[in-house]
């Protein structure tokens, strides 16, 4: 068969819990024992996570067939296996945790239903069916993202307070409630992100007004410099009878490290690259998934896998250092999970290829640099001048970009670069800092309509 | 294996050391757009670099990034004061790590926008 087809959603079905009607969203609230009001989860008094932006992307299908907040069986067999208890396979531990003092002041059991408040708006219920404890958060954390002992096909380091993922981890409170989440009072999106918004079946429907049949999603955290235009243009090369008919960029925006780009630039740099004409718009669509990154490198890649092939991708294009931080995983750590497996994180073949795993295609890239010889933006496998070449580091760009140094017109686009200075000037300041990601955590990417009740 | 660090060459730089005997150690990068100083570091001075700030980490081509804006500029001084790129440089900034994590403090919370 040559013809790619749009991929089922993973699980099989795409997960929607969200009520569009006001009348029944009152209902639902009214029928709540207690109320929480959501915070960040705080790491030495800065925000490192927020629920809601779970609780958003669970209920908007990104990451079906995940319906809420997990039981500790469910977790238990993540970290063991990487698989939900319904079989799929799926990479991370997601909870409601909340303190012995929260639990005691709610009062609430099992079988109550829980509203949560956002911005002190009803936003969310989650009807409770286990109440369970962490017992040891930093374990909790190590067994997450792995050991060098445990996974030494990929882990080179232990993890530690330097890696953004394994503190989330480490910082739960110790009261889990689990249950399934539905959002009652559906949250509007603050621009720019609003125009980003393209939550799985929205997705699907945009692909299918397009007329794209075959679509390559690039994951990122960064504003776009040459050498991911590169990766991204290069890669749709591959589909089936043709190029993919469209590139999609699947921006995650939620609390990062210090010295990533702020999100706002992040979508506008994508999108500047279509605007400006390099990919063109009808081949190019810029997206949205929140999310509070966790850096898990391969773990991390298969989440992507899940999100993007939720949302209708036939291919899912990795390069090197997917979505890391630091020289915890091996470089290509991706690839090796998308390609042959990782047996001690589950998988003794690629999440392609194991049951109840992924459909959507990867397309394992090496590394595109710039070379003085060729006098182009080269791809590490053609390109035979590996004496002369010079790498597209992110940080030394971002080195640069703080240096207050005009970027030449081969490492960014005069239009991206506009995007970044935009908001350097909107912000004081170029990158995520902590500044930013505290204000970032008040404000959020949405806001809630009023609800009586 | 080896560590670098670059100091990249805007045009008040580049003015700084004209006629000097560094201008022969001029890195041209990406095609001439770029203009940079190429450090090779000893292990001792790169785990020194390292271990004084937070921030620093070897990216993929194996040069130490992330380090603040005022250490690429302490950088840049302390060559243009000894006119070499060798491990005596990374002293001289070394002898500020404290002035530079001073100014450091203050560039975390606001950069100025540059006008071009």
């Amino acid at each position: 068969m040559l013809r790619i087809e749009t991929p089922p959603p993973h699980g099989g079905r795409l997960v929607e819990r969200v009520v569009r009607d006001p009348e029944l969203g009152k209902k639902l609230a009214k029928s709540c024992v207690a109320a929480y009001d959501i915070q960040p989860t705080m790491s030495k008094g800065v925000p490192i996570r927020n629920v809601y932006r779970e609780i958003m992307s669970i209920c908007y299908g990104f990451f079906s067939p995940v319906e809420g907040s997990m039981e500790k069986a469910e977790v238990e067999r993540i970290l063991k296996e990487r698989r939900l208890l319904n079989d799929w396979i799926f990479p991370y531990p997601l909870v409601f945790d909340i303190t012995e003092e929260e639990l005691k002041d709610l009062g609430v059991t099992v079988g109550d239903r829980l509203l949560l408040r956002l911005k002190g708006k009803p936003f969310a219920i989650l009807d409770i069916s286990e109440i369970w404890r962490i017992d040891n958060p930093e374990e909790l954390a190590t067994k997450t993202f792995g050991t060098p002992e445990d996974n030494p096909e990929v882990v080179q380091e232990a993890f530690n307070a330097k890696m953004p993922g394994w503190v989330i981890y480490k910082s739960l409170k110790p009261v889990v409630l689990a249950g399934k989440y539905t959002i009652i009072n559906e949250p509007k999106l603050q621009p720019p992100f609003d125009r980003f918004w393209f939550p799985p079946r929205k997705s699907r429907e945009e692909y299918a007004r397009r007329g794209w049949r075959t679509v390559i999603a690039h994951q990122t955290r960064n504003v776009p410099h040459i050498g991911h235009e590169f990766l991204m243009k290069d890669a749709a090369y591959t589909g089936d009878m043709e190029p993919c008919h469209g590139i999609i960029v699947n921006a995650i925006i939620g609390v990062k490290r210090a010295g990533d780009y702020p999100d706002e630039a992040i979508v506008e740099g994508h999108e500047a690259v279509n605007l400006g004409g390099y990919i063109k718009p009808e081949r190019h669509l810029v997206t949205i998934t929140l999310w509070d990154m966790r850096y898990g490198n391969p773990l991390e890649s298969m989440l992507h896998g899940i999100i993007r092939q939720n949302m209708g991708c036939t291919h899912h294009m990795f390069g090197r250092d997917h979505a890391a931080v630091g020289e915890y995983y091996e470089m290509f750590a991706t690839q090796t999970l998308w390609s042959k497996g990782i047996p001690s994180f589950g998988f003794p073949a690629s999440v392609n290829d194991v049951p109840y795993g992924l459909h959507i295609r990867p397309q394992n890239m090496r590394e595109f640099w710039y070379c003085p010889v060729c006098n182009e933006i080269a791809y590490s496998e053609c390109c035979g001048h590996t004496k002369q070449k010079q790498k597209f580091s992110g940080s030394f760009v971002r080195g640069m970009v703080a240096e207050g140094i005009f970027p030449p017109k081969v490492i960014f686009r005069p239009e991206v670069y506009k995007v970044i200075v935009k908001w350097w000037k909107e912000f004081d300041f170029p990158f995520c800092n902590e500044k930013y990601v505290k204000e970032k955590e008040v404000r959020l990417e949405v806001d809630l309509p009023d609800m009586d009740i | 294996m080896s560590k670098y660090m670059s100091v990249l060459l805007d045009d008040k730089r580049m003015e700084a050391i004209k006629g000097s005997s560094l201008e022969e150690k001029i890195d041209k990068m990406f095609g001439g757009a770029l203009n940079a100083f190429t450090l090779k570091l000893s292990d001792n001075k790169a785990k020194e670099v390292m271990d004084a700030f937070f921030t620093a980490r070897v990216d993929s081509r194996g040069f130490i990034t992330d380090v603040p804006i005022a250490f690429s500029r302490t950088l840049f001084e302390e060559i243009a004061k000894a006119k070499s790129l060798g491990d005596d440089v990374i002293d001289g900034v070394l002898a500020r790590v404290d002035e530079i994590k001073e100014a450091a403090e203050k560039e975390s919370e606001f950069l100025p926008v540059p006008e071009f």
